[in-house]
């Protein structure tokens, strides 16, 4: 009897365990927005160090596909992800597209808007990342037009433009913000006239479910976060940071110490939101309680520019200026600093952080904040590479100004 | 109160050790930091340096070269992103021609810009020779930075610039400083980072260097340098802009002879002699200063300038009988330089539209005929020519 009971009891821990993954995060089973699944720049997967060691990162393949800055998202085998190709100098059109995992071979690709011309040279092309769910990929062009299409095929299901529906401004250097789904509902950063600064659409027929505040479209993206069991949507916009409900309640606002935030707000310990900017001081860390900010800390040793940070273990890691750093969250004490790296971008796998310089130089680095650690390099790619790594399954997958590749840890 | 006259007495002799101390330490310091440069005979030898490599700016990597010299000239082509940008120093100052500024011609540096350039003529480190140069230095002390050890040094430039340098302790090579850069002219603070050091015929130089100052970043990666190599000084001369080059045949001084137009008759009357100054004022300018006589003397300032956002020239011409200042915009053909009113004078009521055309150039004549129209330019009718005769040296 004691026996039977013991087998059973065996047999309920290891589905238990299984299920619970023995306190290990379940690896994410597609990288589906601006950011990954939790747009904080994390993989679930896992990664040890003799993964890494012995430069083991191979090239899988290597593809053009036309200029744009827009992640990579990756689901069931299939690669989506904005592009561009100009028809002259001066003309061109976006696209949203998709590829095969395997190869990266265009699978298809459907037009979306006209290209967006970077009048200062830095790169033409879609600036957002996209959103997938089960059925439709939801992308923002470079001009503002906001389109649902089919995961399938590409076509086009609905489509609104903010400037001319909404009367934004388009910003300087194009529209950047990525779009984020809340229940049904496509949240985004519009920047449009009459109280629709920030507006929430219903995913399956464009329709407008909510609109409120003021200001211009900036270079940040929503993000969704829970504090308190209290599901919260922040917007880092123009000197202030929004937090609103889901049904377009504002829950809070807070005077930030800079404008013009372009990376992440970062969630830290659960109820803590870290935002940094360029510009002094650079970043502050405050806390929420009950819907009431309690500024917490304000330090120069993190300033991002259009790069966002991650958050691991108490440390925050990203880019202060041109150089990856280490800094601790809770006294914002410089740990380490790397240089050479330009102003690239990084995320966080397990423990370790994938690194990609602003020319292509892809690092796996111990996010470790006693030691600056490298694990493996390899030049994955030519030319400047702002748009961030995405990771799946073993899998890096990078993006330069015009093309892209797949490179797997062995 | 003698206790108290003691402990001052005692305090200042410790301070003044302390002090000298410092000195001597710093002077150890700076000839541990020289000899980690390499050997100084060599250097001493160094006249002139030409850097190639690669320089970064908004993650766009492109080729670099600077020559730099002994007295502390400098000259460097580089890209900023889409621009090709060219500047030039020669130790007092300088010019820069970045496209950045929309302006495609050279301009003078302003005073932080001069500063950031001195940084930039540096042979290879502010402490060579640096009492000649007028610099001051003090040791602050050790300190730590990003896990290094180093010696921190304020440096004071005759300038009044101050610059903090930190020298690494282990090996007495520079590690950071931070100074006073510009960004779009305005000066901003900045850091800068040394690394790979190499070893160039004995001579050690950081092949990589990198700013930060805003939120730029400048990486620069040192691939080869020669030594010694032939420098024409016109190189760090500011040069002067193309199209003000096209007119330069207006330069010096003239010997005018003004005819005016009688219609009444269908001739030209000779109605004065007079003399003309037209000299270079800046790159993109030069002026004029003519008095002649027609019923009534005419006392003008003439200054020609090239507006590139409009592309064509921007002249302005300023009467000092009647005090009407009148623009006018020109373009330049193979053998004329035409100039028309363009209609913004100051008097709002003003409708004739003026033109002069330069023509029948050579070395040392050239014509100016003024016409008016009454038709908006459809007709033209001209009323003066000047004949400009160059004067010749006695």
């Amino acid at each position: 009897m004691y026996k039977k009971l013991n087998l059973i009891g065996l047999i309920l821990l290891l589905v238990t365990s299984t299920l619970m993954g023995f306190g290990q995060n379940i690896a994410n089973e597609e990288w589906n927005q601006f950011r990954g699944p939790d747009r904080n720049g994390i993989s679930t997967d896992n990664i040890t160090n003799s993964d890494c060691n012995g430069n083991n990162l191979e090239l899988i393949w290597k593809q053009e596909i036309g200029s744009g800055f827009s992640e990579l998202l990756i689901s069931k085998g299939i690669i989506y992800t904005m592009i561009s190709e100009k028809t002259d100098s001066l003309q061109g059109y976006e696209y949203i597209a998709a590829f095969n995992e395997r190869d990266g071979k265009e699978l298809w690709r459907t037009k979306v808007d006209s290209i967006y011309i970077d009048e200062d040279g830095w790169g033409d092309g879609p600036r957002s990342t996209p959103i997938i769910d089960s059925e439709n990929i939801y992308s923002l062009s470079g001009h503002g037009k906001l389109s649902a299409n089919s995961k399938k095929d590409g076509k086009l299901i609905w489509q609104v433009d903010f400037v001319v529906d909404f009367g934004s401004t388009t910003p300087r250097w194009g529209f950047a913000s990525s779009p984020i789904i809340v229940d049904n509902k496509l949240i985004m950063e519009v920047g449009g006239t009459e109280s629709r600064a920030f507006m929430a659409f219903n995913k399956s027929d464009g329709s407008i479910i909510w609109s409120d505040g003021a200001g211009n479209a900036s270079h940040d993206s929503p993000l969704k976060v829970t504090i308190g069991g209290q599901e919260q949507i922040l917007f880092a916009n123009g000197s202030k940071l929004y937090s609103y409900s889901s049904d377009g309640d504002t829950l809070w606002t807070y005077n930030m110490p800079f404008r013009g935030a372009t990376a992440m707000p970062v969630l830290i310990q659960d109820n803590k939101i870290f935002v940094s900017a360029v510009r002094n001081p650079g970043f502050f860390i405050v806390q929420i309680s009950n819907n009431k900010v309690t500024e917490l800390l304000t330090g120069s040793s993190m300033k991002n520019d259009y790069s966002s940070c991650v958050y691991h273990n108490g440390y925050i890691y990203g880019y202060h200026v041109a150089a990856v750093r280490c800094i601790s969250a809770e006294t914002g004490e410089v740990k380490w600093t790397k240089r050479g790296f330009g102003k690239g971008s990084l995320m966080l796998v397990d423990d370790k952080l994938v690194v990609l310089s602003d020319k292509g130089k892809l690092v796996i680095v111990d996010a470790n904040p006693e030691l600056y650690s490298e694990l493996a390099t390899v030049q994955a790619l030519e030319g400047k590479s702002w748009t961030a790594p995405s990771f799946l399954k073993g899998k890096i997958y990078v993006r330069n100004l015009t093309g892209f590749a797949c490179y797997k840890i062995k | 109160m003698k206790l108290i006259t003691k402990y001052i007495i005692l305090t200042l002799i410790l301070t003044g050790a302390y002090g000298t101390a410092l000195c001597q330490e710093l002077d150890e310091i700076i000839q541990l930091h020289l000899k980690a440069h390499g050997d100084l005979t060599k250097w001493d030898e160094v006249e002139s340096m030409k850097i190639t490599g690669l320089f970064t700016a908004f993650s766009e990597e492109d080729d670099f070269m600077a020559i730099k010299t002994k007295d502390g000239s400098y000259y460097s082509e580089l890209a900023l992103g889409k621009a090709d940008v060219i500047e030039g120093f020669n130790g007092t100052s300088g010019w820069t021609i970045d496209p950045w500024f929309e302006i495609l011609y050279p301009r003078e540096l302003n005073r932080d810009e001069r500063n950031v350039f001195k940084q930039k003529a540096e042979f290879f480190t502010p402490f060579y020779n640096y009492k000649e140069k007028g610099i001051e230095i003090e040791l602050i002390g050790k300190t730590n930075i990003d896990g290094i050890e180093v010696f921190e040094i304020k440096l004071t430039r005759p300038s009044r610039y101050k610059e903090t340098w930190f020298l690494r302790a282990d090996n007495y090579l520079e590690y950071k400083y931070t100074s006073r850069w510009v960004d779009f002219t305005y000066g901003v603070p900045s850091e800068t980072y040394f690394d790979d050091f190499r070893d160039f015929d004995g001579m050690i130089i950081p092949c990589f260097v990198e700013r930060t100052f805003s939120q730029r970043d400048r990486m620069l990666i040192i691939e080869d340098i020669e030594f010694n190599v032939e420098v024409d000084p016109n190189i760090f001369v500011m040069p002067r802009s193309k199209e003000i080059e096209d007119i330069e045949f207006m330069v010096g001084e003239w010997n005018v002879a003004v005819k005016a137009f009688y219609s009444r008759g269908n001739l030209w009357y000779k109605v004065d002699s007079t003399e003309s100054i037209i000299q270079f004022e800046s790159t993109n300018l030069i002026s004029e200063k003519i008095s002649f006589s027609n019923s009534f003397v005419q006392s003008t300032i003439n200054n020609f300038t090239f507006n590139s956002n409009n592309n064509n020239y921007r002249i302005s011409s300023y009467d000092g009988i009647t005090s009407n200042i009148n623009l006018f915009d020109g373009y330049k053909t193979d053998t004329t330089f035409i100039i028309e009113n363009a209609q913004i004078g100051c008097d709002s009521t003003f409708s004739l539209n003026s033109r002069i055309s330069y023509g029948n150039i050579t070395v040392d004549t050239f014509e100016a005929e003024i016409s008016q129209s009454n038709d908006n330019g459809e007709t033209w009718n001209s009323s003066l020519k000047l004949k400009y005769y160059r004067k010749k040296e006695e």
